[in-house]
């Protein structure tokens, strides 16, 4: 027997009694009279396996049963029982290291920033203290990499092993014409540097690996995830939580993008909302799907302002809430996400401690900083643009269809070429002769070869796949056609 | 409350609130001072000590009065509920933030977290 104190906001689950006495021989006992008596008590004290919840101490009288006998401790009638939280917390963001200082030169630089109250000279000094690391240097990184040069943060990693090509132009501003062909990296260093120059870059001209990722990560506070490929991200989110740095999620296709802070102390993290990648090509890529040049300037400038945020301990930041954003209903939403007590790196029970084959993860081929393997020869069921050329000069009989999508062959096509979208080809058999000699081809050679499966598969005898596509066409055989 | 923020900044201070509670309204009437016992530096970790808030408890007690929740301040910082707050939080009380800036009161708010500590949902505050 033992009376127990119910603090006020429990005593709704009490019929409004300020103190309960309960029958039993121990601490334990007690409670689970109390919590037999009154039910709704139970979630607010224990947890669903029993045990009660990290922030209740219990104490007998004046003392914390913890240094008595723990749940055993033995009860007498005249005995109270309190229940006291244990209270901590804090804003945990350091205050900037004494070393660092403004120059009068950056003091001039930053004074927008300093006169903000929120950001002063201490949080610029926060800023230049902060090391970051950008993943990608393409559209996110692009605006991601100016404006947090620009903002004075001290250490900035870059990782990139790619090279600006003409069709990066459209969207990734921090690379100019006269830079393709040229490493991103270096191009992109270049700018950030030509905006600030009391800035350290450090260069990372690697794909980012499960080899690399931790000792590359291991340097700086935030990860700030550019990246446009499924096992990348998986790596970044799980580098991120093995090494406890926040990481500044950011997502664009066409005209909707994402962002969130995964990886936090207590926060969810990627595998959180996304256990699991999708299957291999369900979710197209920018090179695949197309993007608004726009939308990763609209990302990219989120995930900015969350990292200084970050940095400067300010504001509300986008922890457990992901944002939404359409840039056609110009319109954003915003969804709660919840840490996933299952989740297998960031939750109770995980399952993964270090990094994994994340091309294996997400079932796709590695793509590497070295040079593409030399192309492999033609295999059956294959042919050369250069032959498909020479048939329609011979005039042989035969069929060339397109698989790809209308809007695709406004931008350029082969004039002797039937267009059937690979989506319409199962419902449009019947328009080709399946004793006919068929050539499909597409931009690149893949549609164009699930078009041939298809028509494999329906009994169409004589079906062959052009090569490297359209593509292939207009380097080897007509440069007049425009590449896209 | 607020004096007592501005005392100890730039270190962090804690402490209890207590009043009463009708319906869905908590009426804070008296804080009182507790003493931040982390260990480290107190800039930016605050860590009450149990038997304080033991002692709080028994003195709304005592005064016919009752515990509402927990104050504590976050110097040179927003008044936004971290994650070490929630994580170190329970879903009993409310959880005032006070953001001084500069030594400075800037503003307030208050949050009642969860019963997992997953979240915090913010409370409206009228002082």
């Amino acid at each position: 027997m033992a009376k127990v104190l119910i603090p006020t906001p429990l005593r709704q689950f009490t019929g409004k009694q300020d103190s309960v006495t309960v029958p039993g021989g121990t601490v334990r006992e007690v409670l689970d009279a109390l919590t037999s008596q009154h039910p709704d008590l139970r979630k607010q004290i224990f947890t669903d396996e029993g045990k009660l919840r990290s922030f209740v101490n219990v104490y007998l009288n004046d003392e914390d049963i913890r240094y008595l006998n723990k749940d055993a401790t033995p009860t007498a009638e005249a005995d109270t029982l309190s229940l006291v939280p244990s209270i901590a917390g804090g804003s945990t963001v350091a205050a900037p290291p004494e070393e660092v200082t403004l120059s009068k030169d950056e003091i001039l630089r930053y004074s927008r920033h300093l006169i903000i109250p929120e950001v002063g000279i201490d949080g610029q000094k926060k800023l230049k203290a902060a090391k970051v690391l950008l993943v990608g240097t393409g559209g996110l990184g692009a605006p991601l990499g100016l404006y947090l040069a620009a903002a004075g943060i001290g250490k900035i990693g870059l990782v990139d092993f790619d090279v600006v090509d003409f069709t990066n132009l459209q969207r990734q501003v921090i690379h100019s014409t006269k830079d393709v062909g040229r490493n991103k990296i270096d191009s992109a260093a270049e700018k950030m540097l030509a905006i600030n120059p009391h800035l350290q870059i450090v260069k990372h001209e690697v794909a980012l690996s499960s080899e690399n990722a931790l000792e590359i990560l291991k340097d700086y506070d935030y990860v700030v995830d550019g990246t446009d490929n499924f096992p990348t991200r998986y790596l970044v989110n799980d580098a991120c939580v093995l090494l406890g740095k926040p990481n500044v999620y950011g997502s664009i296709f066409r005209f909707e993008g994402q962002s969130t802070v995964f990886a936090t102390e207590g926060g969810p993290c990627y595998r959180c909302l996304y256990p699991e990648p999708p299957p291999p090509g369900l979710v197209p890529s920018c090179a695949e799907g197309g993007v608004l040049g726009i939308l990763p300037g609209t990302i990219g400038l989120i995930q900015a302002t969350e990292t200084v945020k970050l940095i400067l301990g300010i504001g509300e930041p986008l922890i457990g809430r992901l944002l939404l954003y359409d840039a056609l209903g110009m319109r954003f939403r915003e969804l709660k996400l919840r840490k996933n007590p299952e989740c297998p790196i960031c939750g109770e029970h995980r399952t993964i401690t270090k990094l994994i084959d994340y091309h294996q993860f997400c079932g796709v081929p590695q793509q590497t900083a070295q040079a593409p393997v030399e192309e492999k020869k033609v295999t059956e069921g294959e042919i050369e643009v250069t032959e498909v050329k020479e048939k329609l000069d011979r005039g042989d009989k035969f069929v060339l269809v397109d698989v790809r999508e209308p809007h695709e062959h406004q931008i350029c096509n082969i004039p002797a070429a039937v267009l059937i979208p690979l989506g319409q080809v199962p419902q449009r058999l019947g328009e080709l002769d399946p004793e006919a000699d068929i050539v499909i081809h597409c931009k690149s050679g893949m549609r164009s070869a699930k078009a041939c499966g298809i028509l494999k598969s329906a009994g169409f005898k004589h079906v062959r796949n052009m090569k490297g596509g359209i593509l292939a066409w207009s380097d080897r055989v007509d440069p007049s056609v425009p590449k896209y | 409350m607020v004096a007592h923020a501005q005392r100890t900044y730039p270190n962090e201070c804690c402490g209890a609130m207590l009043g009463t509670i009708d319906g869905d309204t908590k009426d804070v009437s008296e804080s009182i001072a507790l003493e931040n016992a982390f260990a480290g530096t107190q800039a930016e970790r605050y860590e009450l000590r149990p038997e304080d808030l033991l002692a709080a408890d028994k003195a709304a007690r005592d005064r016919g009065m009752d515990l509402i929740g927990i104050y504590h301040s976050h110097p040179d910082c927003d008044a936004y509920f971290s994650t070490t707050d929630l994580k170190n939080s329970c879903p009993w009380y409310s959880f005032v933030v006070l953001s001084i800036q500069k030594g400075g009161f800037h503003h307030a708010n208050s949050w009642l977290p969860n019963v997992d500590q997953t979240a915090a949902e913010k409370e409206e505050l009228v002082y």
